[in-house]
């Protein structure tokens, strides 16, 4: 193996922490694991703080509790188009600016409604010059679903997973279904 | 030297050899050893065995770091292969990939393949439909092709010797024209499958049937299975990972290690077959050119038999790169026909819709197969401005959903409680019947080899005339029973796909009652060199509507107790 792939591997495993110098010489330092993203910490974080948003902690931990934006980024590097990198990308470094002129503040200065609020107007925006944005944010919201359902903590510690789900049956009557309620 | 040589010949020399190791190759090993003969069979690919060699099988979904999904760059190196709906993260490591096996497409075709011990048979579908004798009678009655040189008696005993052995459920449905076989319990159809059962026979009588699909899978009789240390299908419908329970058929769960055990087996993997080689004094084949797949160091391995079940085209491709003076055009071409009349089963069309009625039921469970329309069209007569006609899947089904339209505590709530349920969906895709033609052949590439120097294979093979009308027909006897149904939002569909993504290439080394015009008898045999035997997709004559596994494995095992009369 060789030593950019063992050390992307480690990073896959570590969420990411491994930090190599940016190309650019800029000040931060960028996420080895996602390499076609060129991600800081700082946008690390504030995508954990946007899925976080999405899906919230209570009762039941949040996205950020078991790191969402690590998937998110996972899979926006490994599985998305270069086209559809790119509008992540520029969504994701208007995405400050979009909070300011729609708050007057930083995201991370905003409580969760204002938080909600923002990212559901982002969501729904149609300005053409906010059309990366969107994207973004839809790419964002999406996964922070997937990444979240489908994580360990949900398949094993709340709504654990099957391999083997049973015999087929054809007519289950949903009133006699009685799902447990789970409360978030 | 010529000492070495003839110690190295007796090494290397067996009373069979078989080459391929899935589906048919594995029916042939099984039948050979367990009646006693020294069998050697050659796989290409690697050693796969049972449960050890399934990384994937018992992963949850969170351990899949893309959740089954490939990444761009393996798409974007695989064009073929990920257009194959199995070509996913928890199985592409059964799938040829697009580079390191390369071919000449004359016209576009998705060849999907599975080099390993045990083939596709780890990654089919897993349908196993009889076919009758309104497909053997098919070419003669309608005048296309040359007529199969057998009929449904000859090989009812071995499709019974089949299914016992490899387990395969379904309901005894009584139609003539797919045959009733040695069923297990059936899996059941949900609620409104059976409603469209019921709507089919008011609005059609006995005249179309919508049953259940029969499966390769266990589901009773589990003490007959646990011989060969299968288990009762669970229904996780994770088969193309491979089974650790065995549940499904394969030839790594069940051919190949019964044959094992008998002691009378010997694999060689990691050999692809260059050639068979023929012996003009003899007037017969002698054994088999193979090129070692890492050291690419050439070997030979002898035997009496010669059983060709490398998969359909690569079986053509072995014939047609086996020349000598006297088969200057490849082994038994003698009437240059040898990969010539392909075909295979269309399947570009779809239909899907809505049932807005049982909205109080929904389903629960997994199932791992769905319903199955048998051919109606043109099935005593001819009664459409196309030939022959087609089988479909069919299958209704409901889940649960959640509110996603928020964010926030209300979407986690939502996410966590999926509690609304939309209408029944009902879809069901297209199998046709597609005509076979010279027109439709593969070839050698005069000037593309592969990684080991063997010819290239080229592709020409396309849809015709009739294919189009029988798509066309497909869409609007759906749309019809649909509508009669009182299906709702009927939308139709012809993806336009390339031949071969069906993975049901079929013909080149044809089987007829002929040598002017055919290349297999009824055993199977070349006719020019009868200790060959191809039981594969390349010897069907036609390729009637039903998936057609089944049938390739019980030619094997029938071709295989007809090469033993000889021991």
């Amino acid at each position: 193996m060789n030593r950019r792939l063992a050390l992307k591997n480690l990073a896959l495993i570590s969420g990411g922490l491994i930090l190599v110098p940016s190309c650019d010489f800029s000040q931060e330092e960028i996420l080895e694991a996602y390499d076609k993203l060129k991600i800081t910490p700082s946008q690390n974080a504030l995508i954990a703080q946007i899925a976080d948003t999405i899906i919230p902690p209570g009762k039941i931990k949040g996205a950020q509790d078991i790191s969402v934006q690590d998937f998110i980024l996972i899979m926006v590097n490994d599985c998305y188009s270069e086209e559809q990198q790119a509008s992540f990308i520029t969504g994701l470094n208007g995405f400050e600016a979009y909070s300011k002129n729609n708050k007057g503040k930083k995201f991370q200065r905003l409580d969760q409604a204002e938080r909600e609020s923002l990212i559901l107007n982002g969501l729904q925006d149609k300005a053409e010059e906010n059309k990366d944005l969107s994207t973004f944010l839809s790419m964002t919201k999406r996964l922070t679903i997937q990444g979240f359902m489908s994580s360990e903590y949900m398949q094993t510690e709340v709504k654990p997973y099957s391999l083997i789900p049973g015999a087929y049956q054809g007519a289950v009557l949903i009133s006699n279904l009685n799902p447990e309620q789970l409360h978030g | 030297m010529a000492n070495l040589n003839i110690k190295a010949q007796a090494e290397n020399t067996y009373q069979a050899i078989v080459i391929g190791s899935g589906m048919s190759g594995s029916w042939a090993a099984k039948e050979l050893c367990e009646n006693g003969v020294k069998t050697l069979v050659i796989e290409r690919g690697k050693d796969v065995k049972h449960i050890k060699d399934y990384p994937t099988t018992n992963m949850l979904p969170y351990e899949f770091p893309h959740r089954g999904q490939l990444t761009q760059e393996i798409q974007k190196e695989n064009p073929i292969a990920s257009r194959c709906y199995a070509f996913r993260e928890d199985a592409a490591h059964f799938f040829v990939k697009d580079q390191e096996h390369p071919y000449v497409q004359e016209k576009p075709f998705d060849w999907i393949r599975g080099y390993q011990v045990g083939g596709k048979s780890l990654l089919w579908a897993r349908q196993v439909q009889r076919l009758s004798d309104f497909d053997f009678e098919g070419p003669a009655r309608d005048g296309f092709a040359v007529d199969w040189p057998i009929r449904y008696r000859d090989i009812a005993p071995w499709y019974s010797h089949v299914e016992k052995f490899a387990g395969v459920s379904g309901n005894k449905d009584g139609l003539a024209h797919l045959p009733d076989g040695e069923f297990l319990p059936g899996f059941p159809l949900n609620i409104v499958e059976q409603y469209f059962q019921e709507e089919l026979k008011k609005h059609y009588g006995n005249d179309r049937h919508m049953i259940l699909a029969r499966c390769a899978h266990i589901t009773g009789n589990l003490e007959h299975f646990q011989k060969q240390g299968r288990a009762k299908c669970q229904s996780r419908n994770l088969c193309q990972r491979g089974c650790p329970f065995g549940g499904y058929f394969s030839a790594n769960a069940s051919t190949l290690p019964w044959a094992e055990r008998t002691g009378n087996l010997t694999m060689r993997t990691d050999a692809v077959v260059h050639s068979i080689i023929y012996d003009e004094a003899k007037g017969k084949a002698t054994g088999v050119r193979i090129i070692d797949t890492h050291t690419k160091e050439e070997e030979s391995y002898f035997a009496e038999v010669i059983f060709v079940n490398a998969s359909a085209l690569n079986t053509n491709l072995i014939l047609l790169n086996s020349t000598s003076n006297r088969f200057p055009n490849g082994l038994g071409n003698d009437n240059g026909l040898l990969g010539k009349y392909v075909a295979f089963h269309n399947y570009r069309a779809g239909i899907s819709a809505e049932h807005e009625g049982h909205q109080e039921y929904t389903t629960a469970g997994g199932r791992p197969t769905s319903g199955y329309f048998p051919r109606f069209r043109n099935l005593h007569k001819q009664e459409t401005d196309f030939l022959r006609g087609y089988a479909a899947g069919f299958s209704a089904g409901r889940g649960s959903y959640a509110d996603q339209s928020g964010i926030g505590m209300e979407l986690k709530e939502n996410l966590l409680n999926p509690s609304q349920y939309g209408p029944w969906h009902v879809g069901s895709h297209m199998m046709g019947e597609t005509i076979p033609k010279e027109s439709n052949y593969v070839a050698l590439d005069a000037n593309e080899k592969d990684p080991w120097g063997i010819p290239q294979l080229k592709v020409h093979v396309d849809y015709d005339d009739n294919d189009e009308k029988m798509i066309k027909d497909y869409l609007e006897q759906m749309t019809e029973m649909f509508e009669k149904a009182g299906f709702t939002n009927i939308k139709t569909r012809d993806d336009k796909r390339a031949p071969g993504l069906d993975i049901h290439e079929m013909g080149g080394v044809r089987m007829g009652r002929d040598p002017r015009t055919s290349l297999l008898n009824a055993n199977h045999q070349l006719h020019s060199v009868p200790n060959v035997y191809v039981t594969d997709g390349a010897c069907m004559t036609s390729t009637a509507t039903q998936n057609p596994s089944l049938t390739y494995m019980a030619f094997a095992a029938r071709a295989a107790h007809h090469a033993m009369k000889d021991f």
